[in-house]
């Protein structure tokens, strides 16, 4: 099943390498990506899918919310504690 | 920068090229320790060093900085610093970082790279080292302008440490090294209060009231998170007994009442087996680790979970959680601790099940012959220490009997590469500890296949005078290997034979390191005795039996109920 994430990216080197780059490697296919710019960084919207049953989407967000520069927006997801100030 | 950083205003400063500016940055921040090699790509940060109050550690491997960071921050409590130039002093960084990554130790690595005009057409030791780090880092961060250099450095001080730490990335380019700036910026970052979930820790604690036999498992992020007196007040006012992770031994005293030791692959019987009845697992700062858990799908198959973490992605991510308590361990235990603490738990039963067990199933140390028997000269070594004791620990069969066999009454005090398991690590390791605190007594425990792979660091411990102790353990061969490829491929010995090894003594005493030979069972106590009232470094070379294994075994694919022992 895919699913669609809607995020947010700053303009800091590596930030859409790092965020594509955890996506592949927490095992998830990515199916659809596009990339706006919005003035103050890059909206981005990615489509994604389980290699296999395995894989949480909730996880992967969880694992998203964990990287600096990047915001998903999720209206029903917890901040991630780490990122709780 | 994170959106909470306080901008702090300072006086108007001189010129200052970038090289400086990282250099004062880091005194600034308290660093007093940095481990390095330097190089083309790095030199003005080299320059800078020359008269500032850093105390620069010269390795012989950049491998050997990120260990001896990662180890130096394990033992100090502080963020840990190394420094390479680009290219190859940047990638041989590589092996450190993702030893930080998976143990989650707070260093900053800092790296010199070619000026940017020209990043990205393969000049001489260009790489693009953020990238090839990006999946084993916290974060990093290519700093392009020298006015950048405070903030960047500082920024990455707060996310290495802050929340769940790990390793943060600095690449400096040659060009920002040496570029001028009148900025000197510092930024102030509070530290994030994540509220404790009452509600949750309210349910954790009518789950443990229902259990029979509950049962707590502890992960080394208790003590990444200061929560380790927390912890201990929590198992003495329960009595529940526990079971630990490698990284987590000696959170919970290895000798303290109820505790029964690792769970996992060499676990032992009377943990993994209390896991396997429990009904319920009290889980703190634990990532369920597949060396913890064997075969994940008949884990604890009777348990309820209820999971206490920092990192809320590890609640969830491979064991279904009843309850999960989401943020900061010490005030989330102490709060589970307040709310069971009216009403005594009626566990004697349980309790008493386990200490049995582990009373009956405990190791044994009347192994026959006269060769050195590994296991009770880890066993000795640690309790000649005491207290100061501190094992820095390589990897392989050593590794394992010493998670068995020491006595560790803090968690400071085990020093091991668990998630990545770098062989390597344990020198450089003891180095870093040692220079962390001076007081205490580290004994660098190795074999003879990872010993090699930093033995160059014998250099640095001449060098500084490191009264680092190192217990090689030598069994001419890979012996874990060599006891899997027994265990597991039908006796094909492949590639596993090291009976060429050098003549360690002469080695270290190449080095100018005092070494000496422990061959016979009678040599260990006199041995243990000598290695630990050297002055200075020393290496004590003892010869152990190649055929020796690790036991118990849970081999893969099974169950943690399913071990395998020796004769």
């Amino acid at each position: 099943m895919t699913r669609t994430l809607h995020l947010h990216i700053d303009r800091a080197d590596g930030s859409l390498q790092r965020l594509i780059g955890l996506v592949e490697r927490r095992g998830f296919h990515i199916d659809g990506l596009s990339l706006s710019d919005d003035g103050a960084g890059r909206r981005v919207e990615m489509a994604v899918r389980g290699r296999d049953v395995a894989r949480c989407p909730e996880t992967l967000g969880r694992q998203i919310d964990k990287l600096f520069g990047v915001t998903r927006f999720a209206p029903s997801a917890a901040p991630h504690p780490e990122r709780v100030v | 920068m994170t959106a909470s950083a306080v901008r702090m205003p300072e006086p108007a400063a001189v010129p200052k090229s970038g090289a400086r500016l990282l250099v004062s940055t880091l005194e600034r921040l308290g660093v007093e320790v940095v481990f390095g090699y330097p190089g083309g790509a790095i030199m003005p940060v080299y320059d800078a060093l020359t008269g500032s109050s850093l105390r620069h550690i010269l390795v012989r491997h950049e491998q050997a900085a990120a260990f001896a960071a990662d180890a130096y921050a394990r033992r100090s409590g502080k963020v840990g610093v190394c420094l390479a130039t680009s290219g190859p002093g940047a990638t041989n960084l590589i092996t450190g970082i993702a030893n930080a990554m998976m143990d989650s130790v707070p260093i900053v690595c800092i790296t010199g790279n070619v000026a940017q005009a020209v990043m990205g057409t393969d000049a001489f030791q260009e790489i693009d080292i953020l990238g090839v780090t990006l999946p084993i880092v916290k974060h990093s961060i290519l700093v392009r302008d020298p006015a950048d250099v405070p903030a960047a450095v500082e920024e990455a001080f707060h996310i290495a440490a802050s929340g769940r730490p790990g390793p943060v990335l600095i690449d400096l380019p040659k060009d920002v090294q040496v570029g001028q700036t009148s900025e000197d910026i510092g930024f102030r970052y509070p530290n994030a209060v994540v509220p404790v979930d009452h509600d949750a820790i309210a349910r954790a604690a009518d789950a443990i009231r229902q259990a029979e036999r509950p049962l707590i498992y502890v992960g080394g992020g208790v003590k990444i998170g200061r929560a380790v007196d927390p912890l201990r007040a929590f198992a003495e006012a329960t009595g529940i007994p526990s079971v630990s992770t490698l990284n987590a031994l000696g959170t919970i005293a290895t000798d303290a009442p109820g505790a029964l030791g690792m769970l996992g692959m060499h676990g032992t019987r009377g943990a993994n087996e209390a896991v396997q009845e429990a009904d319920l697992l009290i889980v703190f700062g634990a990532r369920f680790d597949d060396r913890a858990t064997g075969k994940l799908a008949e884990f604890a198959p009777h348990a309820r979970v209820v999971h206490f973490d920092i990192d809320a992605s590890e609640i969830g991510k491979l064991r279904q959680t009843q309850v999960a308590v989401a943020g900061e361990l010490p005030a989330g235990i102490s709060a589970l601790t307040a709310h069971l603490a009216p009403t005594p738990l009626r566990i004697d039963p349980w309790m008493m099940r386990c200490a049995t067990r582990a009373e009956r199933t405990g190791f044994r140390y009347d192994a026959p012959g006269e060769g050195v028997y590994a296991p009770a000269l880890l066993k000795a070594i640690s309790e000649a220490a005491g207290d100061d004791f501190v094992a820095a620990c390589d990897v392989g069969q050593h590794q394992m009997w010493a998670a068995q066999h020491c006595r560790f009454a803090k968690p400071e005090a085990h020093i091991t590469s668990g998630g990545l398991g770098a062989m390597g690590f344990g020198l450089p390791a003891g180095i870093g500890a040692k220079l962390a605190d001076p007081d205490a007594t580290v004994v660098v425990i190795a074999g003879d296949g990872g010993f090699m792979m930093n033995v160059q660091e014998l250099a640095t411990l001449r060098r500084y005078d490191v009264a680092v102790k190192i217990l090689l353990l030598d069994n001419s061969s890979l012996g874990l290997v060599r006891q899997w490829q027994e265990l597991f491929f039908n006796q094909n010995y492949s590639e596993v034979d090291l009976s060429d090894n050098p003549d360690f003594v002469r080695v270290a005493e190449a080095f100018g390191v005092e070494a000496f030979r422990i061959s016979r069972r009678e040599e260990v106590t006199a041995g243990i005795a000598r290695l630990l009232a050297a002055d200075g470094p020393c290496l004590a070379h003892v010869i152990i039996d190649p055929r020796e294994n690790v036991w118990p075994l849970v081999p893969p694919g099974k169950n943690n109920a399913e071990m395998m022992e020796g004769a």
